[in-house]
């Protein structure tokens, strides 16, 4: 187990018993990335906002809802984040007339806000690590996998608009999933 | 997650999870593999500083952790625990149907107020929870997120005890996703609930393909 779970594990156990410095670490280091995802989701700082508060209002609400047996910490927290930003997306139509450069994986120079954020070690240790394994995908998987995440379009959204096969769609979806998971196991050990 | 990674339509993606994840250990690690990928997408995408307002705002929302919580305040934790819950993809409505509020709710506010009698125990049972006020006579058997059993099919509950036949106590009956029954026993007995998935015509003689058991 990475320091950074073991951390994570440790400050978790003391959210469970109010511990709010707790709840304030675990913000300090997930806030960042947690809003990130949000935004890049949602296009909308309110919107993105309302993500991160209300995953983090359950955390504290809620802490017994992570389990340490079914994985790190930050598989639980930033799932959630994900899912409530996927579902603001589909729920707020007008998100869907977002710029293409919010989705995109490699965030251009001028904006990658990351400089400006002191992340944790393990936090900046993690994305240098996702990235590497992000550039071993071949672009058609990296991109469909970009528009199902990044973009929270559904697999006919993203059939229509490359102009491929539904298909097609989820065997690429599929094999980048799986190799990117290899690779971040490789990772791991 | 389902969702948001295959691109699935939501009713698909819930009847998926509902009808075939729990029974496919397939399926199932594949799950806990993506939801591990959901979470390291997140750093890729890379950080942004959330504003400046945004930790002031919830410590101005971060109740008092008090162990003795009123049902109204532990309901909106379940009602947390409902949205944490969808994070495995389950299907959960985030609210209650006006048209079945008022019971559900005044079942679950019961259910909650035997959970906050000093001594309760709170067991979780797969998705569900079963709560139990000291010497009391009743349980509560109360989830959020539960997946509507299969057509055909009910959830059903046993009570099982050391050297005696198991008990039927009766159904779990799912609605808007959430599960709840109240089960008279003996409250001198030392035994476990089961839950277990099984035909709707079929008699209740013995504990069949059992869905959750009380966690270690």
């Amino acid at each position: 187990m990475r320091d950074g779970d073991r951390e994570d594990l440790e400050l978790h156990r003391r959210l469970t018993g109010g511990d709010r410095e707790a709840f304030d670490a675990l913000y300090r280091r997930y806030a960042p990335p947690a809003y990130g995802l949000a935004y890049r989701l949602t296009a909308q700082p309110v919107l993105a906002q309302d993500v991160v508060h209300d995953a983090f209002l359950a955390l504290w609400r809620a802490p017994e809802a992570y389990d340490p047996a079914r994985g790190p910490f930050r598989t639980f927290f930033l799932s959630l984040v994900h899912h409530r930003a996927v579902d603001t997306v589909r729920r707020e139509e007008r998100l869907r007339k977002r710029q293409e450069r919010v989705a995109n994986l490699e965030p251009s120079h001028d904006e990658d806000v990351a400089e400006d954020v002191v992340d944790d070690e393990f936090v900046a240790a993690r994305r240098v690590e996702v990235r590497a394994a992000l550039t071993t995908l071949p672009p058609e998987q990296r991109r469909v996998l970009e528009m199902a995440y990044f973009e929270g379009k559904t697999q006919v959204h993203i059939a229509e608009e490359l102009g491929i096969p539904i298909g097609t769609v989820k065997t690429r979806t599929l094999a980048a999933m799986r190799k990117l998971r290899r690779a971040l196991t490789e990772e791991d050990l | 997650m389902l969702r948001s990674l295959s691109g699935a339509d939501a009713a698909e993606a819930d009847r998926l999870l509902a009808d075939h994840v729990p029974g496919c250990s397939v399926c199932r690690e594949t799950l806990a593999g993506l939801q591990s990928l959901s979470a390291d997408l997140a750093f890729a995408g890379g950080s942004v500083a959330p504003p400046e307002t945004l930790l002031p705002r919830l410590h101005r929302e971060l109740e008092p952790v008090d162990r003795r919580r009123n049902p109204v305040q532990l309901f909106a934790v379940a009602a947390g625990v409902v949205a944490v819950v969808g994070l495995a993809g389950l299907a959960v409505s985030q609210g209650m149907r006006a048209s079945h509020s008022r019971a559900r709710i005044a079942d679950i506010t019961e259910a909650l107020n035997a959970a906050s009698e000093p001594g309760a125990s709170i067991t979780p049972v797969g998705p569900a929870r079963e709560i139990a006020a000291p010497g009391s006579e009743v349980i509560y058997v109360y989830g959020a997120g539960v997946p509507v059993p299969p057509p055909g099919r009910q959830y059903r509950i046993w009570l099982v005890a050391p050297g005696r036949s198991a008990t039927f106590l009766g159904e779990l009956v799912v609605e808007d996703g959430v599960a709840f029954a109240r089960l008279s026993i003996d409250p001198s007995l030392v035994a476990q609930i089961l839950i277990t998935l099984e035909p709707s015509d079929s008699a209740p003689r013995t504990p069949g393909e059992v869905a959750w058991r009380p966690a270690a």
